[in-house]
């Protein structure tokens, strides 16, 4: 074998790998962006304005984190924007109209997600149709359904308080910040995440179907089933935040989490992920959520006119995408 | 001794009947290569045998024992391993990961598919593997696939089959995009796959690398087995002209007709 070429991996090569990985790549970018931010207006590291990233942070990263391991496999979801809509406008339609309970309500909420993402997951794998116009035309459907049902207003939620609202809206501080329990959903889901992919038998099937999805088959790894779970997990997770979102501001509305989509899929490909699946990493999407929420909390906070400041977003966007493919092609040459 | 032995295979996708019978037996620690031109039903073939799709008609046995392959999965736990040209790793997992894949060595087992990854353990058969295939010098066990060059990857496949035990190893044409020297190496593996007691079907469209390895051979036409030879018994012209056969008499035809 010609393989006298390659030399042994030194242990400083290794540590050099680690450095040029895309997640600590977008933690340096990350750490300059929170400086330049900090530099530029007191006011950013306040207790005030860190609580109140911190309260919108998890509401998309729980969507993230499924969207990770969906994008591992080689599949991406653009339902969830959607979803996140309309899951908490069925769970308070079922309470205020159908004189449901609202534990009650819920389940039904989730039962609605979980047949989403099979729906999608089912047409994706078992009709070999691709995620991204199955779930775009999911998208319509269920934004569609969204408004129907709430002929476009905006429903009053859930504000009495109780075990769900605790659970999922409550609020505690620490010190003079202010904290919601969405932030202890976010760290759990994350350390969840973090464990099947890098750790677990699932994770190494999920980086392998979206690697080379005949390899795993012809390995006997399940993939369909495991996208479809994939899909319905992604699934869930929207509709959660949504709730989440929605028990906070005591509103569902019908147009809510509208874009989240594409603002999803921007903190996952950012932190690292491959958009082609195959290479994830879920640190990397805990770095790219923090990076877009303080852009677009600290862009504002700059004075940047409220109407441009999505030019600056995709602007950085854009620059974090073209580093890492000049990391990745810097990788393949070396 | 037999090892697999085929008899009266059938396969048709509509109308098109690419296996049309196949019957042949492959004995313990045998290299056998299996020839024939695009279309001449070898892929259709070894995909039954290895699982990827079911049979019409026909009957596998194993050791004497008939079975059905209903999956590539059933196929693996019978101890028939087969490595397709370039689709065999998942270049952005390591090495480690990618001899384990599907089979990965866990802790907690209960944990089904949430099971954590016994790492150690897989790092350790990893790098013990890599040693035992007379590569471990010069790879990583934790280095990615996709660092890997085309005789590398291949090896890793072939040794993967090798360290599972595998009764039949199925090679889909193993040499192709390699170099002169990584071919070599791959040859080389076949012969050390046969003296380790494995028994090997080779499919391949390069008919000098079958005599250097090959025991015996089998050539396909249009979906049937039209010859059976030991190497010792036949030579290169003889047979590169059972396989081409068909396209001769057909060019002759058409000469004739004009």
């Amino acid at each position: 074998m010609t393989i006298a070429a390659e030399q042994e991996m030194p242990r400083s090569k290794r540590r050099s790998s680690l450095i040029r990985s895309p997640q600590f790549s977008s933690l340096v970018i990350l750490i300059v962006l929170l400086a330049v931010f900090a530099i530029a207006d007191g006011n950013f590291l306040s207790p005030l304005n860190i609580s109140n990233m911190m309260a919108f942070l998890p509401e998309l990263g729980i969507i993230a984190l499924g969207m990770t391991l969906l994008l591992t496999a080689g599949e991406f979801d653009l339902s969830v924007g959607a979803v996140f809509g309309l899951a908490p406008v069925v769970v308070m339609l079922l309470v205020q109209n159908g004189g449901f309970d609202i534990g009650i309500a819920l389940l039904a909420g989730l039962l609605l997600c979980i047949a989403i993402g099979a729906v999608n997951g089912l047409i994706v794998t078992k009709i070999g149709i691709s995620s991204f116009l199955v779930t775009l035309s999911m998208l319509l459907v269920v934004r569609g359904a969204a408004l129907y049902i709430t002929q476009g207003f905006p429903l009053k939620s859930w504000d009495q308080p109780g075990f769900f609202v605790t659970l999922l809206a409550g609020s505690f501080n620490i010190g003079t910040f202010r904290f919601y329990t969405s932030l202890w959903w976010f760290i759990g889901l994350s350390l969840l995440a973090i464990y099947v992919l890098h750790y677990a038998k699932l994770g190494n099937w999920i980086s392998a179907i979206g690697s080379n999805r005949n390899a795993a088959v012809a390995r006997g790894v399940p993939a369909d089933a495991v996208k479809v779970w994939l899909f319905i997990l992604t699934s869930v997770l929207a509709g959660l935040a949504g709730m989440i979102s929605a028990f906070r501001i005591s509103a569902a509305s019908p147009v809510a989490g509208t874009g989240y989509e594409l603002e999803v899929i921007a903190m996952v490909v950012v932190g690292g992920t491959a958009l082609t699946g195959g290479r994830g990493t879920i640190l990397g999407t805990i770095v790219g959520a923090l990076m877009l929420r303080s852009i677009r909390n600290g862009i504002v906070l700059i004075g940047v006119p409220g109407l441009a400041y999505n030019i600056f977003v995709g602007v950085i966007i854009l620059a974090m995408l073209i580093l890492h493919a000049l990391l990745q092609k810097n990788a393949a040459r070396s | 001794m037999e090892v697999l032995r085929l008899h009266n295979l059938q396969k048709s996708f509509g109308s098109v009947r690419a296996l049309k019978s196949a019957s042949f037996t492959l004995n313990e620690g045998e290299v056998v290569a299996l020839l024939g031109d695009n279309g001449a039903g070898k892929s259709t073939l070894i995909k039954a045998i290895s699982g990827v799709f079911p049979v019409d008609r026909g009957d596998i046995y194993v050791r004497g024992l008939k079975v059905s392959i209903r999956s590539t999965r059933g196929a693996m736990d019978l101890g028939i391993e087969t490595i397709h040209q370039d689709t065999s790793l998942a270049p952005d997992l390591s090495i480690a990961r990618n001899l384990f894949l599907g089979r990965e060595p866990v802790n907690l087992k209960w944990l089904g598919v949430f099971a954590p990854l016994d790492l150690a353990k897989l790092r350790d058969a990893a790098a013990a593997l890599l040693k035992r295939v007379g590569i471990s010098k010069k790879l990583d066990a934790d280095a990615l696939v996709s660092t890997l060059s085309g005789g590398e990857r291949q090896s890793i496949a072939i040794s993967r089959a090798m360290q599972f035990a595998a009764k039949v190893i199925i090679l889909d044409e193993p040499t192709n995009n390699l170099g002169v020297e990584e071919t070599h190496g791959v040859l080389r593996f076949v012969k050390e796959m046969r003296a380790a007691g494995h028994s090997v079907l080779l499919i391949t469209h390069n008919i000098h690398h079958v005599f250097q390895v090959a025991d015996r051979i089998i050539v396909m036409r249009r979906g049937e087995i039209v010859a059976e030879q030991t190497v010792a018994d036949t030579d290169l012209l003889t047979v590169e002209s059972i396989i081409t056969g068909a396209d001769m008499s057909a060019l002759l035809k058409e000469t004739r007709a004009k």
